[in-house]
């Protein structure tokens, strides 16, 4: 056991490396970056012109005038954060803070200036007071770069987790509370008309994009119900900025418990209904298979309760291959469900993900992905290793 | 109690001459008649999309800003009757939305075609040839499916999408891929990388199933008899292994094609996929929700071709499992 955990935690060393390596070499090796906001804003002239002195600053700042290799390692574990014990390579250049610009005239008489070369290289030496992040391996993720300029980016994280847990975790809790009984009924009448029904129903909710499913609730709850003058739902946001009235329920105070409600409703509703979708079939295959074994036909040939024989013979054993979606569960607690906090402009993880890519905020876009690859390892290894709790057969070599 | 025989005309008791395997395929597929249905559907959209530059009563991108927002069936400024009104530049959503089904669709085909034979190909490869190379592929199938897939998917088409001209696509590709889709060539150049993307985490969910299928097939006396007949690698695999493999191949495709064309309405929905002017399902979807509470229809047009389909196509992957399965008679 212990030679396989330590096989496996290797592996997953490795696995979030190649992950980490991949993305943070495609966000920078890429044209474009955190500051192309600032350089952009450099193009106004203007009374507070950012001046030349001070993109040097905030490329110093973002780590941006180092080297990729440099900056990925100092990023990943915080090293080199100076010259090497003993003054060594004090003067190595690991960086570049003004770049050489050359003047190319062509024959035609068009002048083009060219970056080639360094101007004022960037040395280990010159790394020695800056401030370098811990490393993310230290749990360390540095700052943002855009969003919360200058701030860590583990502050943003903490404000928008809140959100993320309370709608996934009411989403998943509600999901297994209504899939469990669907399936099982589903199992029980095979083939009935309820069965029919939700073998639809859930066809349809598997086949059905959540931001389609997103906006048609929204479509029917917020808009249509609201010209009708029925009661209807805030259409997005977690809490309200301004009073509203709705029909039945009268006016709901902006930031009020029945306004974070109301809000929290579709999200979670959708969110919901997705699941079960997926979960309901689960638990209508698997518990249809335990149904067929011959501890069953036993347990009924004794004459056990057709009750008993179905939740405690065949509901317990059909739960046991429902361990295998927990590894999911893990992750989507913590990184949200992106596509539908985006609908619903529900400020949670999934959310700020898409916000931090769209505004190049590398090091928060960073964070999350390799905060999503560890959860997803993790959960895969607690999976492995619960079946061979529930299931005693199954070995892990 | 007399015993009757009846007698048995020649030709009935005769063996009928017998069916090819994939006119029985067919067959079995008539009979499911949702998927059939469904397959008209999808015929239908795929016509229309074919015919898009044909029929579009309106030029694409013409911004029109006396008559934004119409209704359906309304009447601009000019008197054109736009029959499923216009958007916020006013440009005419029927027209719009015929060149997008044509980009979503064929967007969808492609990149499944190329996921599909990347996965197809290093399955064979994995499943056939085992040992270093089955270790290979195996090992780079497992890490590229532990990757968080809509996070890295996200990323890399936001970059590839942002920095378009640094990619370098072949003219000729370009130009065709132009034609294909009724777009211009820089528009083409995106739908090709948004294409390269889809197909990049599209592939692995193929090649382990066409892995198994092989390792299943080549343990077939055909095979060995093969072998032994002197067949070389390649004439085993792509005469004998393959075409008995393929009938799952054939679902999961029907499937992939599902899968990626919500991929490519989520990505291109979400700002980071096919960009305005082109339209795709998915795009139009996403300017439409920005307008929703003014105008209720605008989701709907573009909402509604994504909803059926989507629905048709599982249906099809279902009547095609159904019609396929070796195990059911008949």
């Amino acid at each position: 056991m212990a030679g396989y955990l330590a096989r496996r935690f290797l592996q997953m060393f490795l696995v979030a490396l190649v992950a980490a390596i991949c993305a943070y070499g495609m966000l920078y090796l890429v044209p474009g970056g955190p500051i192309d906001q600032l350089l952009a804003e450099r193009q106004n002239a203007g009374q507070n012109r950012i001046s030349e002195d001070d993109i040097r600053r905030v490329r110093e700042r973002f780590e941006l005038d180092i080297y990729l290799p440099f900056r990925f390692t100092r990023w990943l574990i915080g090293w080199p954060a100076g010259p090497l014990p003993g003054g060594l390579g004090a003067d190595w250049q690991v960086g570049c803070a003004v770049p050489g610009q050359v003047r190319l005239r062509y024959p035609d008489g068009r002048v083009e200036v060219v970056e080639e070369g360094c101007e004022v290289p960037v040395t280990m030496a010159d790394l020695e007071g800056r401030k370098v992040s811990r490393g993310i391996v230290f749990g360390d993720f540095g700052i943002s770069q855009v969003m919360l300029r200058g701030r860590p980016v583990t502050d943003l994280i903490m404000t928008r987790l809140p959100y993320t847990l309370y709608l996934m975790g009411a989403s998943i809790l509600l999901s297994i509370l209504i899939a469990v009984p669907i399936g099982v009924y589903s199992a029980v009448r095979q083939y009935s008309r309820f069965d029919y029904i939700m073998t639809t129903l859930a066809f349809i909710g598997a086949s059905l994009p959540s931001f389609v499913f997103g906006i048609f609730a929204i479509l029917l709850f917020s808009v249509l119900a609201k010209n009708a003058g029925l009661p209807y739902l805030p259409p997005g946001d977690a809490v309200g900025v301004r009073d509203y009235t709705v029909p039945l329920l009268g006016t709901v105070e902006a930031g009020s418990f029945l306004d974070r409600f109301l809000r929290f409703l579709m999200p979670c509703g959708v969110l919901t209904f997705i699941n079960i979708a997926g979960w309901s079939r689960f638990v209508r295959g698997s518990m249809l298979e335990v149904l067929s074994l011959d501890y069953v036909r036993t347990a009924r040939a004794k004459g056990v309760a057709e009750r008993v024989v179905i939740l405690k013979h065949a509901l317990r054993n059909s739960l046991i291959p429902f361990v295998t979606l927990l590894a999911g569960i893990l992750v989507a607690l913590f990184s949200g469900a992106l596509i539908t906090e985006t609908v619903f402009n529900w400020p949670g993880i999934g959310r700020l993900f898409i916000d931090a890519l769209g505004r190049n905020d590398y090091n928060v876009v960073m964070a999350l992905l390799i905060i999503n690859v560890v959860l997803l390892l993790i959960g895969i290894l607690i999976t492995d290793i619960l079946y061979t709790v529930v299931d005693p057969r199954i070995r892990l070599t | 109690m007399a015993t009757s025989t009846t007698a048995v005309p020649l030709e009935e008791a005769a063996p009928r001459r017998s069916e090819g395997q994939w006119a029985i395929v067919f067959r079995r597929f008539r009979r499911h008649r949702l998927a059939m249905f469904c397959v008209g559907l999808l015929t239908v959209l795929l016509l229309l999309s074919a015919l898009a530059p044909l029929i579009a009563p309106y030029p694409r991108d013409e911004p029109n800003l006396g008559g934004r927002f119409l209704t359906p069936m309304g009447v601009d400024a000019d008197g054109g009757v736009h029959v499923l009104g216009t958007d916020h530049l006013g440009r005419d959503y029927a027209t719009r939305l015929l060149y997008a089904s044509r980009v979503s669709l064929g967007t969808a085909f492609l990149a499944t075609a190329v996921a599909s034979t990347i996965g197809i190909l290093l399955g064979m490869l994995a499943g056939y040839f085992g040992g270093w190379v089955d270790t290979l592929i195996s090992r780079f199938l497992e890490i590229v499916a532990t990757f968080p897939t809509l996070l890295l998917l996200l990323i890399l088409a936001s970059i590839l999408v942002q920095n378009i001209n640094a990619i370098p696509i072949p003219d000729w590709l370009a130009s065709f891929l132009a034609f294909m889709f009724a777009v211009s060539e820089r528009e083409a150049r995106i739908i090709i990388a948004v294409i390269m993307v889809l197909a990049f985490f599209g592939w692995t969910g193929t090649a382990r199933l066409m892995r198994g299928m092989v390792l299943s097939v080549r343990e077939n006396v055909y095979i060995e008899s093969a072998r032994a007949l002197g067949a070389s690698n390649a004439r085993i695999l792509f005469r004998h292994v393959f075409p008995n493999a393929l009938p799952p191949m054939i679902v999961d495709f029907t499937l992939g094609v599902n899968g990626t064309l919500v991929a490519e309405s989520a990505l291109s929905f979400l700002g980071f996929g096919i960009q305005d002017p082109t339209p795709t399902w998915g795009n139009m979807l996403g300017y439409a929700q920005s307008y929703m509470f003014q105008y209720p229809w605008m989701p709907l047009i573009p909402a509604l071709p994504i909803l059926i389909a989507s629905i048709a196509i599982n249906y099809i992957g279902d009547g095609l499992r159904d019609a396929l399965d070796p195990r059911q008679r008949g």
